[in-house]
């Protein structure tokens, strides 16, 4: 196994048609598509999600990282498939009910994939029924997110309606705090799309 | 009775006109609207700043033309002056009228902006704020030529839909009328932006009871007293706010 540099560097500095070009040439030279996943390509991601938790890095830096990742990604998810290589996890991601601010939500779900979760992104305005369809589907964390004080309650409710469904769930947004989480019975909360990765890590028991 | 009004000054014309009317003596400071643009724990210490000088005087009451404002509210505490704080998220219960009634258009109307004559004419942010907002911090307030200078064609553009364009749900600006309108102007300035965003636009009729009884002195279960050496927290629930002794 072996780190691609051209390649990490493109996905750290968001340089998404790079990444394309390099992916490409990998995959052309038969270079085994989960080295090319793991040991460049996410590795990439966790040192911009770092970078950002060490005020180094800014959003914008992520986006444009998690979208090189993404195009690098559309190339090799169906090679990956063929392989038999499996994602670190299954998640969905939505805004809760009343709620259509998603700005943060697309960024951790981002990052999630950027990671190597399965993310099934259930968008904004998520009532319980749409939370509960995807964990039927498989999903073993769901992450919730709300930017407004009089949506937020709503986390209270899926939590009640979902906490014995076998999933894991992680709340977050600007008006979430951890103890909002701990008193609605949630099984983790993060404050930004970095932690959200290693809270959903450690819901599953993924070593970071 | 003996008042100090601390409020947000997104108010400044529906307070003007019920100070007029106020059979108290009622001393005013209005804070900038852009405290709801930096991180909520920066609000609450500005706040918490003007609270602690006016509790230096002999008042009656403190009285904050606040909701919780996005936990902005959540953490102030009473010296040994009580406070009182109308039970509401944000100004939009307090221009309704009523948190039921803003719930209930909440519901009803997603993706609204509301506009007021303070919504209209003091929507900005002073310099002295920008540097702390959280559009700065995030890179949401960049314009897209700044976005093309920093990261390229190529992402600025994606850049510009993922994380600037934060009107991509939004799809109606309602227009609350208080009457403390001096002519049509606001409205047609509402109804102008709503046409140039191809949006839907409402008319409400607003509803100045809460504000009234704020400064009123009339504080009934739509409000939340804070005894002195007691704080504000947030309840999540339909109450909103409570006090508890500080610790």
């Amino acid at each position: 196994m072996a780190k691609n540099e051209a390649l990490y560097e493109a996905v750290l500095k968001g340089r998404r048609k790079d990444v394309s070009t390099i992916v490409h040439e990998s995959v052309d030279a038969e270079i085994n598509v989960a080295e090319i996943l793991m040991e460049s390509m996410i590795p990439a991601m966790a040192e911009i999600g770092d970078r950002f938790s060490r005020n180094e890095a800014y959003v914008p830096e992520m986006l444009i990282a998690a979208r090189a990742m993404q195009a690098g990604l559309d190339i090799l998810d169906p090679l990956l498939a063929e392989a038999g290589h499996k994602p670190i996890g299954k998640v969905a991601i939505g805004t809760v009910k009343g709620d259509l601010h998603d700005i943060g939500k697309n960024l951790v779900a981002m990052m999630l994939k950027g990671a190597g979760f399965d993310v099934v992104d259930l968008g904004v305005d998520c009532d319980i029924e749409k939370y509960r369809e995807a964990v039927e589907n498989g999903v073993q964390v769901i992450l919730l997110s709300a930017l407004l004080t009089t949506t937020m309650p709503y986390m209270k409710e899926v939590v009640e309606a979902l906490k014995n469904s076998g999933a894991k769930i992680l709340v977050g947004g600007a008006p979430v705090t951890q103890a909002y989480a701990d008193e609605i019975g949630a099984d983790g909360y993060s404050d930004d799309a970095n932690t959200a990765v290693k809270s959903a890590k450690d819901a599953l028991g993924i070593a970071a | 009775m003996r008042f100090k009004l601390i409020s947000c000054e997104i108010f400044f014309r529906e307070m003007e006109f019920l100070l007029g009317q106020s059979l108290h003596e009622i001393d005013v400071e209005f804070l900038q609207k852009g405290l709801h643009d930096i991180p909520s724990d920066e609000m609450t210490r500005r706040i918490q700043t003007q609270v602690d000088a006016a509790s230096e005087q002999d008042y009656d009451a403190i009285l904050l033309g606040y909701g919780l404002c996005n936990n902005g509210l959540d953490g102030i505490v009473a010296r040994n002056v009580q406070l009182v704080l109308p039970r509401a998220h944000d100004c939009i219960s307090l221009f309704f009228g009523s948190r039921q009634r803003y719930k209930e258009y909440f519901d009803a109307n997603p993706g609204t902006f509301f506009k007021t004559t303070g919504w209209i004419e003091r929507d900005e942010i002073a310099d002295e704020l920008k540097q702390l907002s959280i559009p700065n911090q995030t890179g949401m307030d960049m314009t897209y030529e700044q976005l093309v200078d920093q990261y390229g064609e190529d992402n600025a553009e994606f850049l510009w839909e993922e994380l600037c364009n934060t009107e991509k749900n939004y799809s109606q600006i309602t227009f609350i009328e208080m009457g403390v309108e001096p002519d049509g102007s606001f409205e047609q300035t509402a109804r102008d932006e709503a046409a140039a965003k191809e949006w839907k636009f409402k008319k409400e009729i607003g509803n100045l009871t809460l504000l009234q009884r704020l400064l009123g002195g009339d504080w009934n279960d739509d409000f939340l007293i804070i005894p002195p050496h007691h704080k504000i927290i947030a309840r999540h629930d339909e109450l909103i706010v409570s006090s508890t002794a500080e610790d």
